[in-house]
């Protein structure tokens, strides 16, 4: 039942179809009649007479616009708030080429194409990464502006509204079918004005406002460990710009970062130069420093253009949804750990997220309730749950001491770790692999940290 | 301004690591060597963070000429040398280490090798240097063979270890042997004295210092930590 109310979103038509099978062949029989009875008790939920279910989407970046989209495509009456329509947002900018293809993107939104990469140890032993990748293969960069506001304007012409406004606070409804109210500050294009105070009343809230986000706050979804991501635009000289032309790199060690990396990524005209930290953030600016001199061959006669700073939630939120009201995106904290991604995840919870509001309420035709969004939070833990526990023990085995890091940038220089880092990141899926290869691996995964203490066990002895 | 408070009370707590004395076993050369390099990057710095228009950049810039001011005439020779001071070493060749230079008695000595990449990563923890595509460091560990490594870290550990179980063994097969008449081999042959074997090793194997056993705590806490991150949400939905 549910793959064939899936099929009929036009929106769908390039998500992959394995998706498709692995829901399906997962439902074993016990499994689907739960899936009928839920259904069942859905149904008992009253159509809407006269109108469409209306869903307020707050916050317009690659989250709210994906899910904005998507409920339109479905039939439903959909509002998108967001504050400030050509916000440059601090980010890495880096998307995965699933997403590409998954969101339709056009390619001239990418700035450039990131084919290789390079990580550099604490004692400088640089290793190049890229050479498994087929010749179609490439790590996109995006500038946050142009591609957050092409998937608004997607939405828009979906048929969803786009409102300029500062979203302020929700009023929970007073009994089960009730509409939640929104409060907003709409803006009417005068520099500097509060803008007018704005009621509204919708039958669900999805939350996309990112990583402070207001309507988490308003259902109490409680609080997550966020790490602070610093990062400086430099722009640097012709020459130095064309080593950069489609490598982006990797700095890891106690000087950089105690428990993230420092990066280097380039983009449209320039490149950004960051690190970024959860456990020491007072010391951001000294990582700052460190990052930028071990860069500083490469980055000699740059000119810092911009320097920006954001948090970037560590783990999920204790709560994600609320009665009506889903969170997505940032706002959940679908951020990975060890690579800190999350336009993609953003982009495709806000998606998951209006598919089972559109499913739930059968095309807008009726209220939606609980139970319905919380098939969303279902499969996006079943789908990516494997992902982020993967990136979890990446992020504490290797992230934990420089000798980890050390043996971490060994690794790297292995074909077989290269090729399995890339097609995991490119395609989102853990892919399982050669059994022998994977027991090579860990045979010198563990030879390479073993060397690596014995070396800083042997320092602390200096 | 608190970050340019920020900015000074870090270079100071730089400048004492940096003692020529005590850590750096190379001659004075290098320093000497040194000299142009340092006002060479002293202009350089200045060129790429001068007409940087963010209010950090000239914050950073102000902080730096107050610290040159305020310090000594060492302190401020020290703040631009202890980020232009390179490793150099005769043996580090091309950047990896020169074998042929590590001989001895016809054959590699790979104590030698470890002794000097320690050597090296610690000075690189103290002093972090640029990475550079020109010079770039292509060590690897793995070409120091496996029986090097055992040799030196492995069997001193082992032999410490295996003293340790012996000692317990011992003493556990007299206890249990002087309570119940059980001999050694009828020992082995039960299932109790099994168990308590296998904790033993266990115990040896995992815990060598006190502390090991809150890390053990941690770790196991760690592994399941992020999992309940996950599930937090599904507490409140079976709490219904």
């Amino acid at each position: 039942m549910a793959s064939i109310t899936l099929k009929s979103f036009t929106g769908l038509r390039h998500s992959s179809p394995e998706n498709h099978h692995s829901t399906t062949s997962i439902t074993t029989l016990p499994k689907s009649h739960h899936r009928r009875v839920k259904i069942l008790a859905s149904k008992s939920s009253p159509k809407l007479t006269g109108r469409n279910l209306r869903v307020a989407v707050v916050g317009g970046g690659p989250a709210g616009g994906a899910a904005a989209e998507t409920l339109a495509k479905g039939g439903i009456e959909t509002i998108l708030i967001e504050r400030k329509m050509d916000n440059a947002k601090p980010c890495g900018g880096a998307i995965p080429l699933c997403m590409v293809g998954e969101f339709d993107l056009p390619l001239d939104i990418i700035d450039r194409r990131v084919t290789k990469m390079k990580m550099i140890s604490p004692s400088n032993v640089a290793v190049d990464i890229g050479q498994t990748l087929k010749p179609h293969e490439y790590i996109g960069m995006v500038r946050r502006e142009i591609l957050d506001a092409y998937l608004r304007d997607r939405a828009t012409a979906a048929g969803a509204t786009v409102i300029n406004g500062l979203f302020t606070k929700l009023d929970k409804p007073l009994d089960k079918y009730a509409p939640y109210v929104i409060h907003y500050n709409e803006y009417d294009g005068k520099p500097g004005s509060a803008g007018k105070k704005v009621t509204m009343e919708v039958d669900a809230v999805i939350g996309a406002d990112g990583a402070n986000s207001r309507v988490a706050k308003n259902i109490d979804a409680g609080d997550y460990e966020y790490a602070i991501a610093f990062q400086e635009r430099i722009k640097i000289p012709d020459d130095k710009m064309q080593y950069y032309e489609n490598l982006a790199e990797m700095y890891v060690g106690d000087d950089v970062s105690p428990d993230f990396y420092g990066w280097v990524f380039p983009k449209c005209d320039h490149v950004a130069v960051g690190t970024g930290t959860v456990t020491h953030k007072p010391d951001i600016k000294k990582f700052q420093l460190a990052t930028r001199l071990r860069a500083r061959d490469k980055i000699l006669g740059g000119k810092i253009i911009r320097v920006e700073a954001h948090p970037i939630p560590e783990h999920p939120r204790p709560r994600r949804l609320a009665e009506r009201v889903a969170l997505v995106g940032d706002a959940a904290g679908y951020v990975t750990k060890c690579s800190g991604e999350g336009i993609y995840f953003a982009a495709k919870s806000g998606r998951m997220c209006a598919e089972a509001i559109v499913e739930g309420s059968e095309n807008g035709t009726r209220m939606v309730e609980e139970a319905d969004l919380r098939k969303y939070l279902e499969k996006w833990d079943k789908t990516y749950w494997p992902t982020y526990k993967v990136l979890d023990i990446l992020q504490k085995v290797f992230y934990r001491s420089n000798p980890a890091r050390e043996a971490f940038v060994e690794m790297c220089a292995d074909e077989y770790v290269q090729k399995m880092t890339f097609d995991s990141y490119l395609y989102k899926k853990v892919a399982p692999g050669n059994p022998l290869e994977d027991l090579k691996l860990a045979v010198n995964t563990i030879g390479s940290l073993v060397r690596a203490n014995a070396l800083r066990n042997e320092m602390a002895k200096i | 301004m608190t970050s340019s408070m920020a900015f000074l009370s870090s270079t100071p707590t730089k400048l004492p690591s940096f003692s020529p004395s005590s850590k750096t076993h190379f001659p004075i050369n290098p320093f000497l060597s040194l000299k142009p390099q340092r006002y060479h990057f002293a202009s350089v710095r200045a060129a790429e963070i001068g007409s940087g228009a963010a209010v950090v950049v000239e914050e950073k810039k102000d902080s730096e000429v107050k610290a040159a001011e305020e310090g000594n005439g060492a302190p401020v020779a020290a703040e631009v040398e202890e980020v232009g001071v390179k490793f150099e070493d005769p043996k580090w060749v091309s950047g990896t280490w020169d074998l042929k230079q590590f001989q001895k008695d016809g054959a590699t000595d790979w104590d030698a090798v470890i002794d000097a990449e320690v050597k090296r990563r610690k000075w690189l923890e103290d002093n972090p240097e640029s990475s550079n595509n020109d010079f770039p460091v292509v060590f690897d560990t793995s070409i120091i063979p496996w029986w090097a490594w055992m040799k030196r870290f492995h069997l001193p550990e082992a032999e410490l270890l295996n003293g340790r179980a012996a000692m317990v063994g011992f003493f556990m097969a007299y206890f249990v042997d002087s309570l119940t008449g059980v001999g050694l081999v009828d020992q082995m042959g039960n299932f109790f004295c099994k168990t308590l074997l296998f904790v033993a090793v266990a115990g040896v194997l995992l815990i060598r210092k006190n502390e090991d056993i809150d890390t053990l705590k941690k770790l196991i806490d760690e592994t399941t930590f992020y999992d309940k991150q996950w599930q937090a949400t599904w507490q409140d939905e079976k709490k219904e």
